[in-house]
């Protein structure tokens, strides 16, 4: 046989197993005895697995008051892709039509997935779905792929074979010809809000958000309205939740908390990096950052609230509270004795503040001037000539300037009245400056990438 | 009296769709149609803007309210509740009818231009290109920044206004005291006014700004706020336009054709500055207008046919959102540029496309608004929805009559 023939064979396999659901819209439906019961208006279907598959057919007749009735899809004999009807194995006066249709509580297809906006997990998106490709398995129907293409499009507006026909014309290797643009539905999560219980119907739990790189699924969020982002954080499991959220600006944050209960919001807090809650609680008005940390696992929120109190790329933020001071009027001799009596948990470096009763910062000086000054000499007599220091709020950037300038590993904070406060050392700075420097690089390789 | 300041930052969060959506309904077309209206019939008109006011407010509100609650566009619900089909045509028959509008926005960009002895041809293109940058350059929060603005100058028109020393009893006069005559130029110009009120861009446009603004369901009441004050200060910006040609034009006889026409007319009467400020106002009307109309109907079509949206995107992530902004852009400034080229016609189409597409889109509306599944609770009462029908059908009614006059004259 010629491979033509083959492929030809395949074509025709496939054309019967698949059926667009597009297609059975408003098929007219006879009953038993071949009378018209109505037509085609939705299919309901259940969860099984990763498919749905088709439980019940919704159909409509009579216009204006149009009325709907549930069919069980085991009443239906015969249901083909290539027949232009569909007919039913039983009586017509069996079935109940009622006014409302679009209050059942299962996923249907036309109000549901057709037309409507979905989370497409495979190519990190949000797509409007434009026709549904079904699956024939034993007599029913499964949802096998939607379809988001220009050509479902056409093929819903009834211009798909004027479409072709041109295009052919001009290309017949066209990629528009073959392409299907199908995408599984396993990668396909809907967003459609079951009105009644305010959720969003979930079929297959995570549908794949987990192998979502996090910055992807942040764009995805920020693509959804407040309902959609709302409820589909809710069903999210913690991990993605806070993947989610440490990848979100700060406005749909806030909107999210607002919404949240206090314990989702702690669960969240507790799962993301320190640096992220506190720059999210930093943000926040203060009662709001206050209630929420009172809501919390009492060491954790003691951390953070430490680490709140200055921002993190300040000073403050960056200081350690154990440095070595002596109070004017000592002695070298006494200064160092003291020193080599104390113990450390982080090593201090060489430099040695000289503060007056208050803790006020006077002078500064190192071990070496301590070594070769005579030990009777008062320390303030071998202090540097010049003091540097900074203040609680010096950004990072300050504090690496002036450590640069003049050669410092460590510099002394104080407070608005000159009350010493702490010290900054030289690696606290590094580390932060490197943050900086290393986002900028990121940036500017993004922004490489997107001119390219 | 802290509580006040905070209703009022909320309230500048919130503001912006409402008054900006309002503003360009004084576009050029609109402009051209009060001058018209002051010059041939002086202060008996100014009536009709109390109705007007009040169809505006009940009109965006509903838009309003639907983007709240659904957190979607008109464009994208017109899609999941009435199919593809519906959407497809209705978004054809926008974007004609928006390449017509933004087309007879360059014309009053044009026009103004010469009113400042500034040559057609270098305006439009720089004009266009402005209009171009902002929003390809921009995002949502800078470009409504710059929309508001341009709301600011069209205080251009009440300076104007003052300048032309109305006699203010006799406009309190006729405001409040309905004053009709059963002639056939005043009804047809009555229609006039009314008929460029509403707009079916202007509901896209809203309900699109308000979902992207993600106003809460708690703040409603300030977006409607921001509805209300819209209409009114369209309004008294609308009554100011007609009340300059009233106080000058009309009182000395003069009949006026266009905006620009009135402008000129307007220079030897009362003055230079009400001149300039006059002609200003019609370039920040038509440069205004000229970047929402194509904004708005590339904002539209992709909702409803599911391509990516946004101004917040670059050119790649949305191609089908930016290819459409920048065609309607591209083709209004070309047409204006061809030598000879006759407005009426297109000023005609642009009408005649409005208001066959009103219809079906306040229809539409409607329908969507009183949906149970969409809007839960916040669907029209009883009152709203007879006072609603009431105001659609004037409009729809008014806006065929308009459609029919205009061909058959």
């Amino acid at each position: 046989m010629a491979d033509q023939d083959k492929q030809a064979i395949k074509n025709n396999v496939l054309k019967t197993m698949f059926v667009y659901f597009s297609s059975l819209l408003d098929r007219e439906v006879f009953d038993r005895n071949k009378e018209l019961a109505g037509e085609v208006y939705d299919i309901i279907v259940k969860p099984t697995q990763v498919y749905p598959q088709s439980a019940q057919l919704i159909i409509r007749k009579g216009f204006p008051n149009r009325k709907y009735a549930l069919v069980d899809w085991k009443d239906i004999t015969n249901l083909e892709s290539d027949t232009k009807e569909v007919r039913l194995g039983i009586d017509k006066a069996k079935l109940v039509f009622e006014e409302r249709h679009d209050n059942k509580e299962e996923l249907t297809l036309r109000r549901d997935i057709l037309d409507q906006q979905v989370v497409d997990t495979h190519n990190h998106k949000v797509i409007r779905i434009n026709d549904i490709h079904l699956l024939f398995v034993d007599h029913a129907l499964m949802v096998a792929h939607v379809d988001i293409s220009t050509r479902g499009l056409l093929r819903r507006l009834g211009f798909e074979g004027i479409a072709d026909f041109a295009v052919r014309i001009f290309n017949p290797n066209a990629k528009y010809l073959k392409a299907e643009h199908l995408i599984s539905w396993k990668y396909i999560q809907p967003l459609s809000v079951n009105p009644a219980s305010m959720t969003i119907k979930v079929d297959v739990p995570e549908k794949q958000f987990s192998s979502i790189p996090a910055a992807d699924l942040g764009d995805i969020f920020l693509d959804l309205n407040i309902m959609q982002q709302v409820l589909l954080f809710k069903s999210l499991d913690i991990k993605i939740k806070a993947k989610v959220f440490t990848h979100i600006d700060f406005k749909t944050q806030k909107l999210l908390v607002e919404e949240l209960a206090p314990s989702d919001i702690v669960e969240i807090i507790n799962n993301i990096p320190s640096d992220e809650a506190t720059d999210f609680l930093e943000k926040l008005p203060k009662k709001d950052a206050e209630k929420i940390l009172a809501l919390m696992e009492s060491n954790y929120s003691r951390k953070l609230s430490q680490l709140l109190g200055y921002s993190n790329d300040s000073a403050g933020g960056l200081m350690v509270t154990e440095y070595l001071s002596f109070v004017k009027g000592t002695t070298v001799e006494s200064a160092l004795k003291q020193i080599k009596e104390r113990t450390f948990k982080v090593e201090p470096a060489q430099f040695v503040y000289v503060v007056d009763e208050g803790n006020k910062l006077i002078g500064c000086t190192n071990f070496r001037r301590m070594i070769l000054a005579s030990p009777q000499d008062l320390l303030e007599s071998v202090i540097f000539p010049k003091l540097y220091s900074v203040h609680l709020d010096s950004s990072v950037k300050e504090v690496a300037y002036l450590m640069e300038k003049y050669k410092y590993y460590t510099i002394p904070v104080v407070d608005e009245g000159g009350i010493l406060q702490g010290i900054v050392t030289v690696d606290d700075v590094l580390s932060q400056v490197i943050a900086i420097a290393w986002r900028r690089f990121k940036n500017m390789k993004v922004a490489h990438k997107n001119n390219l | 009296m802290k509580r006040t300041w905070a209703k009022i930052i909320i309230f500048l969060s919130v503001m912006g769709p409402g008054i900006i959506t309002a503003n360009v309904d004084n576009d050029a077309g609109g402009i051209t149609t009060y001058s018209v209206a002051g010059a041939h019939f002086g202060y008996s008109l100014i009536w009709s803007f109390v109705p007007i006011i009040i169809a505006l407010v009940i009109i965006q509100e509903m838009s309003s309210r639907m983007a709240v609650v659904t957190g979607k566009g008109l464009a994208d619900l017109i899609r999941e509740e009435f199919g593809v089909r519906v959407t497809f045509y209705a978004m054809a028959v926008l974007i004609f009818s928006n390449i017509f509008n933004t087309i007879s926005e360059f014309a009053g960009i044009a026009a103004s231009a010469e009113l400042f002895g500034i040559s057609k041809y270098t305006m439009v293109p720089i004009c266009a290109l402005f209009v171009w940058w902002l929003i390809v350059k921009g995002t949502y929060k800078s470009v409504e920044k710059v929309f508001l603005l341009a709301c600011l100058f069209y205080v251009a028109y009440i300076i104007s206004g003052f300048l032309s020393k109305p006699d203010w009893s006799q406009v309190l006069h006729s405001s409040v005291q309905p004053e009709f005559r059963f002639d056939k130029a005043y009804i047809l110009m009555l229609i006039g006014v009314v008929g460029t009120t509403i707009a079916p861009w202007m509901q896209f446009y809203q309900q699109s700004s308000v979902v992207e603004k993600e106003i809460k369901l708690e703040n409603y009441n300030y977006a409607k706020l921001d509805v209300i004050i819209g209409a009114f200060v369209v309004n008294i910006i609308a009554i100011f336009i007609v009340l300059v040609c009233a106080n000058t034009l009309f009182k000395n006889g003069i009949r006026v054709e266009t905006a620009r026409d009135a402008a000129l007319a307007l220079r030897p009467l009362a003055g230079d500055y009400c001149f300039y400020l006059f002609a200003f106002g019609l370039l920040n009307a038509s440069v205004f207008s000229a970047c929402i109309l194509p904004l708005s109907t590339a904002y539209s079509v992709c909702e409803g046919m599911g391509w990516e949206v946004g101004v917040n995107r670059r050119f790649r992530q949305a191609p089908q959102f930016y290819t459409l902004y920048t065609a309607i852009i591209v083709l209004g400034a070309a047409v204006i540029l061809l030598p000879n080229v006759k407005l009426v016609p297109i000023m005609l189409i642009s009408q005649a496309t409005n208001g066959m597409l009103l219809p079906f889109v306040l229809i539409f509306m409607l329908l969507l608004v009183n949906n149970k599944r969409l809007m839960g609770k916040y669907t029209n009462s009883k009152a709203y929805n007879i006072i609603s029908i009431f105001v659609i059908v004037a409009m729809i009614s008014l806006s065929t009559v308009l459609l029919f006059t205009t061909f058959v004259h």
